[in-house]
């Protein structure tokens, strides 16, 4: 339902950008840049590049090689001194550290759209920071609260489970990790929760620490992998150590990995975003906002899909697995 | 007869089970060249180290001036004016002739009244070049990097570095090693040019010619003994050498020179 | 024996010319990365334009800010790594003494602010508790390196996982926030401001209260941080080249035992040089705790190996006895340049990984490669 709304939205703002005259739109350009290389943000590259193949807009887009304020703060600012974008259109890989150099970039000129993570509070209407167009973005907190329910039934409603995250402080995974919390505290008081413990996006460090809990907790029961790189690294930790099955894994990012996993019998539950409607919404909202449209609204909310075993040969959900033909 | 400037009296020191100085006693007189000479193994080295406090004497004393000193670390024999060349050199190859002159020792100006203390190069530069010129040596740069000097030319700025600092006494450990013939020739000519601006030298080598080249005196040591003290000029190749092997051996009766040398227990 | 003669000792067994074009080509080699940014530079001022058809630019203003603001980190945690690989040491830990003291920095600035003291001195508390902190792990460092005799590698390894442990504990496992809003100022605004173009000038110290067009054409020359660098830059070049404790720090790289016969504290002066290290990594992460306006326990991760890349292409030998400040900040800028190019390129951001491998190595080989064109053979190899 929400993917009708967005259709709708994404054919509205179409329509505005026609009338508004094709050649307003066509005269931007806009910045790429993304959180980290990773199939969430390769499928993302791909709806930007549709967007701005079906508009007529160049896109310039560079992706961090790893996660960290310290790596995609300079490419931020050489995207910046180029002195030829007007929108750059970002994952913010901490809410609080980019907020400065996003601001800059305002000072320069260029305008900013946040997808799947956000500044200050992630209210750009009312919030400590105002600055963006829109947040273009999961609701991350309920996605959080759909894999504690899901892994709450997957092991029967009690026991140990590990929380594998990425980053403090970055929007998307605290969302997650809060929404989690939330209902195995209000709804499963049966089931105590390890963590959050933190990776660093680094799905090796997620390995390691994943086998260390295994070691501490021999009777763990689940664990919730709240990214691309912690479910990966976890499930492998699971699957290593033979418990594969055993203990059950709730998997955000449908990457071919964890839908491997998941036809293997090893990851019981797996969450795709819907990374292609942030990157080509994102687009829209810059060729909209291009075109003189004022009435982009400040928080877009892109679903989910809840694929387990019974729906994943389905075509109504596979779709939403994160592949980038060719790789 | 002069007065020694330099004495050991009933030195030994020993490693472990080892003793590789053995009750030596012995003197070094202003004005002359002594060289000590030895197999490898005999003692020289060791004998020389306790002089210059890199190593602590077990037993007997060290007598500098007619005065007993002791050496806690190598630097308190330096500040007397013991100064050692090592067969290694001890120099700093990545740097200039005046900063290894001065190694340790830097000239610093002060700014600020004491607060800033930078390097006073210009003094340093202008010191070495007249120590160097004082012993007669040309370089043909005083600013690059030593690593770029011969061999010879090294063990001069060694030398250099000791006639600086006022050296009472020059102990040259094998200084000829590593050379080619030229310029074993030359450091010889500066032992000699030391020898007669009134700084002893001991030269500890295990090369004949070069004893007979340059010395005055000459001190046999084998396996931690002094086996014989010679004048130069009235001893020749062949005797040394017997004495280096243990074939002769002035220190005992004759007829036992030939037996196994046994380490005295204590 | 009468010689009274001069004994001429001169450079032995080689003619005057051969020596000199040797001369020529051993400083050639010493300056071959100063080549290698002019060069890249040169490529960069011409290809942008062209790729991006006119619209871009290399060489402006903002670029040439842009660029300063991207070596601080990476410089200031060469400053350091510079003394400590010329004594032929290593100091692995400076990535993570930067989140340290990135995190001591931003509890600093944000319990003394709420304390009630005013803005400048929170920063101040701010600079002392990341320097300090870092200083002092550094001096921990030094002592066990000199003192225990552990090697460099294995202390610095091994304190590097302490401090991100330390980092994670008191930063709680998240980014240190709710730093006063004034910080930002300190971390993002510059000495100079040029506004381009229309209506412009030049201004000192303070922005001019511009919007719209003249704002985005306001370009901020000299970011505080990039101040902050250029004294502590200024401060280690003056140790290293004029002082006796730079002095003694290649004496110990180039024969470390001669330094201790020359009566040299080598000991000391191994702590001190891996305190000093720690302090100009302190120094960055306090920085950065400005620049973003919170303090992150894993901001200093990924700078470690560029940082040293840095310091090796800049001329240091891993040898240790030979390299200079001047050379580290050239190696940072190549790194720096690249990076701006790449971007302004629309190259993938891993590119500058692979050009920067490459440089390392070919920095490595040519100083390897020194000793056999001057034709000697490296005291102790």
């Amino acid at each position: 339902m929400l993917r009708r709304h967005l259709l709708a939205l994404a054919a509205g703002l179409a329509v505005a950008v026609a009338s508004q005259g094709a050649d307003a739109a066509g005269k931007i350009k806009i910045g790429f840049l993304p959180g980290v290389v990773d199939p969430f943000y390769q499928v993302m590259q791909l709806g930007v590049e549709k967007a701005a193949g079906e508009l007529g807009i160049e896109v310039v887009t560079q992706i961090p090689p790893t996660w960290g304020v310290a790596v995609q703060t300079p490419l931020l600012n050489a995207m910046v001194a180029r002195g030829d974008l007007n929108y750059i259109i970002t994952a913010p890989t901490d809410k609080e550290q980019m907020v400065p150099t996003l601001q800059a970039a305002l000072d320069a000129g260029i305008k900013v759209i946040t997808v799947d993570t956000f500044l200050g509070d992630g209210d750009y209407a009312a919030g400590p920071v105002k600055f963006p167009i829109s947040y273009i973005g999961s609701d991350n907190t309920e996605g959080g609260r759909i894999s504690a329910r899901g892994l709450a039934k997957a092991i029967g409603g009690k026991g140990i489970v590990y929380l594998m995250s990425t980053n403090p402080n970055v929007s998307s995974v605290e969302g997650r990790e809060k929404g989690f919390k939330e209902v195995m505290a209000k709804e499963f008081p049966d089931i105590k929760v390890i963590g959050p413990e933190y990776d660093l996006d680094d799905p090796a460090k997620a390995t390691q620490m994943t086998a260390a809990i295994l070691q501490q907790h021999p009777d763990l029961a689940g664990v919730f992998g709240t990214n691309v790189f912690s479910a990966q690294g976890a499930g492998a930790a699971v699957v290593n150590a033979g418990l594969g099955g055993k203990v059950q894994i709730v998997a955000y990012d449908a990457t071919k990995a964890a839908i491997e996993s998941l036809n293997k019998g090893d990851v019981s539950l797996v969450l795709a975003q819907k990374p292609f409607d942030m990157g080509y919404l994102a687009v829209e909202f810059a060729a909209a906002d291009a075109a003189g449209v004022t009435s982009l609204p400040k928080r877009v909310q892109t679903g989910f899909a809840i694929i387990d075993k019974s729906n994943v040969k389905d075509p109504a959900y596979s779709r939403f697995i994160y592949q980038v033909p060719g790789k | 007869m002069k007065e020694p400037i330099l004495s050991v009296r009933n030195l030994t020191k020993r490693f472990g089970g080892l003793t590789a100085v053995n009750n030596v006693s012995w003197d070094v007189y202003p004005g002359e060249v002594v060289g000590l000479l030895g197999d490898n193994g005999a003692g020289k080295s060791t004998l020389i180290k306790c002089i210059s406090g890199v190593y602590h004497a077990e037993e007997g004393e060290i007598l500098f001036r007619g005065k007993t000193v002791t050496f806690p670390r190598p630097i308190d024999a330096r500040r007397q004016g013991i100064e050692t060349i090592y067969q290694d050199l001890a120099l700093a190859n990545n740097l200039d002739v005046g900063a290894n002159i001065f190694l340790g020792r830097e000239v610093k100006k002060r700014y600020l009244g004491g607060l800033i203390k930078t390097l006073d190069d210009a003094h340093m530069l202008e010191e070495s070049r007249k120590t160097l010129e004082s012993l007669h040596i040309q370089f043909p740069t005083f600013t690059q990097p030593i690593e770029n000097l011969s061999g010879g030319q090294r063990q001069a700025v060694a030398i250099a570095r000791a006639v600086y600092w006022d050296a009472k006494v020059m102990i040259m450990d094998e200084p000829t090693n590593n050379l080619g013939v030229p310029e074993q020739k030359k450091v010889l000519e500066l032992i000699r040019r030391l020898r007669d601006s009134g700084v002893p030298v001991i030269l500890i080598t295990h090369i004949l010619p070069d004893v007979f080249a340059v010395t005055d005196r000459v001190t046999v040591m084998r396996r931690g003994r002094t086996v014989a003290e010679k004048v130069t000029t009235e001893t020749n190749t062949e005797e040394l050498v017997q004495y280096m092997v243990g074939a002769r051996d002035d220190t005992r009766p004759v007829g036992q020179a030939l037996q196994r040398e046994v380490p005295l227990p204590h | 024996m009468a010689d009274t003669a001069k004994a001429n000792l001169e450079v032995a067994g080689s003619s005057g010319k051969t020596s000199r074009s040797r001369e020529l080509v051993y400083r050639l080699s010493r300056l071959w990365a100063w080549f290698f940014l002019g060069v890249m530079v040169l490529f960069f001022v011409v290809a942008v334009p062209i790729y991006n058809g006119g619209s871009v630019n290399f060489l402006t203003v903002r670029n040439s800010q842009n660029i300063l603001v991207a070596i601080t980190p990476v410089l200031l945690l060469g400053l350091g790594q510079t003394f400590v690989i010329i004594t032929a040491g290593i100091d692995l830990s400076v990535g993570w003494v930067m989140s340290l003291a990135s995190v001591l920095s931003a509890l600093a600035i944000r319990e003394s602010f709420n304390a009630g003291a005013p803005l400048f001195l929170s920063v101040i508390a701010g600079f002392l508790a990341g320097a300090l902190g870092a200083g002092a792990i550094g001096f921990a460092n030094g002592t066990i390196i000199a003192k225990l005799k552990v090697p460099a590698f294995i202390v610095t390894l091994g304190s590097s996982f302490i401090v991100r442990g330390l980092s994670l504990l008191w930063s709680e496992n998240t980014t240190v926030i709710g730093l006063p809003a004034g910080i930002r100022a300190y971390g993002n605004e510059s000495l100079f401001y040029l506004i381009r173009g229309e209506g412009g000038g030049f201004y000192f110290f303070a922005p001019p209260a511009v919007t719209g067009d003249m704002l985005r054409r306001m370009d901020r020359i000299l970011p505080y941080p990039v101040v902050i660098t250029a004294v502590a830059v200024a401060i280690a070049i003056f140790l290293l080249r004029r002082t006796q404790f730079g002095r003694h720090t290649y004496a110990i790289g180039g024969n470390v035992e001669a330094a201790r016969r020359a009566g040299i504290p080598v000991d000391w002066r191994i702590i001190q040089i891996y305190t000093l290290s720690a302090a100009t990594a302190g120094i960055g992460g306090f920085i950065s705790t400005l620049q973003y306006t919170a303090g992150s326990a894993v901001i200093g991760d990924p700078l470690l190996l560029a940082s040293i890349a840095g310091v090796i292409i800049g001329g240091v030998s891993l040898a240790g006895g030979a390299g200079t400040v001047v050379g580290t900040i050239i190696g940072s800028l190549i790194i720096a340049v690249l990076t701006t190019g790449l971007v302004e390129l629309n190259v993938d951001a891993f590119w500058q990984f692979i050009v920067v491998g490459a440089v390392v190595i070919i920095a490595v080989l040519i100083d390897q490669s020194r000793d056999i064109i001057v034709g000697r053979v490296r005291e102790g190899s």
